[in-house]
């Protein structure tokens, strides 16, 4: 190799070692990656971390990666939702089992060329890897249940009776910072703190810490608050959980105000609280939300024994248009589901899941400054696999394809 | 031993970016490149509590995470299409400015002629330049040591003479 060669991939070697140092991902991939993976952590961890974060002080946690960890200290993702005509604070009662508080008596308006356009489609779960580490197509939910995110052979056998013609689709227009500032001073917050890529403002009250979240595309989630209150309510918060955290929200007038049911789980002295949101559809009654997997989600309140204080997630009060759209009838949804069955998967057996439930939910459906809560089927049904049952769930759109994009 | 290995938060810190880079120099987009850095930490992350230090160390585990997520994506979208783009070079169209810009910044064009290069040899070339030894590019590319190392410079030489073709 003549000495001109050797300079010549010494070179080449300085630029590449140039090349690899600079190419960096964009500045707020870093922050929206760690939310995603702080989103995923049990929630009494990410309790017991935000804990010892509001102890010591939240400025003083950790730089990395930059101020997301400040945020996630504090905070619990993955939950948030709105209210549909305003979570106005001082404007909420409801019951705590079931909420029967309506959005305002708002009514849908027939439309026959929707205003919308066409929509974007609800996007399921991702299906993971099949190599990556560790096996991918499972997970658990909330509750603990073992969910199946992997192809399978599905099958139907339940009962599924669609009435409507048309359902209203929601949409909202993501808040700008001014509008999450508004939202802040109405429970008693003020500026502090920078605010985090992706995040529209950190604030202060008296006893808490308040950070505000635009909407994220993957997973899909709403625009939300997230709270951290170290006042402990003491006599008012009682023995029950649902008690306690209801208090909490009240406190701070962030009782929902739209129709909800309570969902308690406890791991050792930590108790989260999930109000799970439902839309009013009125004639057709409640329709839950659920997120991309299939599971419902809403305002989560989490508290510890013996600890002050408490976690709140939830909505901004946020404004929604509503328009109907067409919806496929119950043959054309469950044939939607059973076309997603999987043929093959080379060597692996494919599961057979016989689909035997199928409910009317809304799920949201990201589409950039602006996003809809869309109706849609989930589908579910149970199989074993080693002695362990998992849960399968297919969620299909229910607004008919044609006014669906491509 | 948990005690053996770093806070996650440590190696998301440390590695983030080395692991986007190895990514990026083999897939044509950006998007891809943010798309499979997030799996390969998504996995890691949920995947770290059974991590064991004494096995390997954090980095090479994470890169091997790495190279599997971006098989995957490969095996996923297609090897043919990838082909057909990286022949035609055609610039897969990205509207942002600010990442348009970044991407001219950021050595693009070596990296695309790092991303024609034949499999292993892009694969050993990209794993050396993100930090690794030949000793660990060895053990995560299944070869001994000396031939990760034949393999790099075999693939400096192509490099080499990709860039000089594309420049006369």
């Amino acid at each position: 190799m003549s000495e001109d060669e050797d300079l010549d991939l010494l070179a080449l070697q300085r630029q590449l070692d140039d090349a690899f140092q600079t190419t960096r991902p964009r500045p707020a991939f870093e922050d929206e990656l760690w939310l995603r993976l702080q989103s995923r952590r049990p929630f009494w961890q990410r309790f017991r971390a935000g804990l010892a974060a509001l102890v010591g002080g939240i400025r003083e946690a950790p730089a990395v990666p930059s101020a997301a960890v400040a945020i996630l200290l504090i905070v619990v993702v993955g939950a948030g939702i709105f209210a549909l005509s305003g979570l106005h604070p001082g404007g909420g009662t409801s019951s705590v089992a079931t909420g029967t508080s309506q959005d305002g008596g708002r009514s849908f308006q027939p439309n026959a060329m929707p205003g919308f356009g066409r929509l974007p489609a609800p996007v399921s779960a991702p299906k993971g890897s099949s190599t990556g580490t560790p096996p991918p197509y499972t997970q658990y939910d909330a509750s603990g249940t073992n969910v199946y995110l992997g192809p399978a052979k599905l099958t139907w056998a339940g009962h599924l009776e669609v009435t409507a013609t048309n359902l209203p689709v929601f949409r909202y227009k993501d808040p700008t910072p001014a509008e999450a500032g508004h939202f802040a001073a109405s429970v008693g917050a003020a500026p502090s703190g920078q605010v985090a890529p992706g995040g529209l403002g950190m604030y202060s009250g008296q006893n808490f810490t308040l950070v505000v979240t635009g909407s994220a595309a993957q997973p899909a989630r709403e625009p939300s608050y997230n709270l951290s209150d170290l006042k402990s309510l003491g006599a008012s918060s009682g023995g029950d959980p649902v008690a306690v955290a209801t208090a909490y929200l009240a406190a701070h007038s962030l009782v929902p105000t739209w129709p909800y049911q309570t969902e308690v789980q406890t791991n050792g002295n930590t108790v989260r609280v999930r109000f799970l949101r439902s839309f009013d559809l009125q004639a057709q009654g409640l329709a839950g939300l659920v997120d991309s997997a299939g599971e419902r989600y809403g305002i989560e309140v989490d508290t510890a024994a013996g600890v002050s204080g408490a976690f709140e997630t939830g909505p901004l009060p946020l404004s929604l248009d509503s328009v109907n759209y067409s919806i496929v009838n119950s043959n054309q949804a469950v044939q939607s589901a059973l076309a997603s069955s999987a043929t093959s998967a080379g060597a692996a057996p494919l599961p057979v899941v016989r689909l035997t439930n199928a409910v009317l939910v809304y799920t949201l459906v990201y589409a950039g400054d602006h996003s809809f809560y869309e109706p849609a089927f989930l589908f579910s049904g149970t199989f074993t696999d080693r002695g362990t049952t998992f849960i399968k769930r297919v969620l299909v759109p229910a607004v008919v394809p044609s006014l669906l994009l491509p | 031993m948990p005690g053996d290995r770093p806070p996650f938060e440590d190696l998301y810190r440390d590695y983030l970016g080395r692991i986007y880079a190895y990514v990026r120099a083999q897939v044509p987009t950006s998007a891809d490149a943010e798309d499979i850095t997030a799996q390969v930490f998504m996995n890691a992350y949920q995947a770290y509590g059974r991590f064991e230090a004494r096995n390997t160390s954090p980095v090479a585990w994470l890169f091997r995470i790495a190279r599997n997520a971006t098989t995957d994506h490969f095996r996923a979208h297609g090897r043919r299409e990838r082909l057909r783009r990286t022949i035609e070079h055609q610039p897969v169209a990205e509207d942002d400015p600010a990442r348009m810009a970044e991407e001219r910044l950021q050595y693009r064009a070596l990296l695309e002629h790092v991303a024609r290069l034949p499999e292993r040899q892009r694969d050993s070339i990209a794993l050396r330049h993100s930090g690794l030894s030949f000793e660990e590019v060895g053990v995560l590319m299944s070869c001994s040591e000396d031939a990760a190392k034949m393999l790099y410079h075999r693939g400096l030489k192509a490099l080499r003479d990709s860039v000089h073709k594309e420049e006369s």
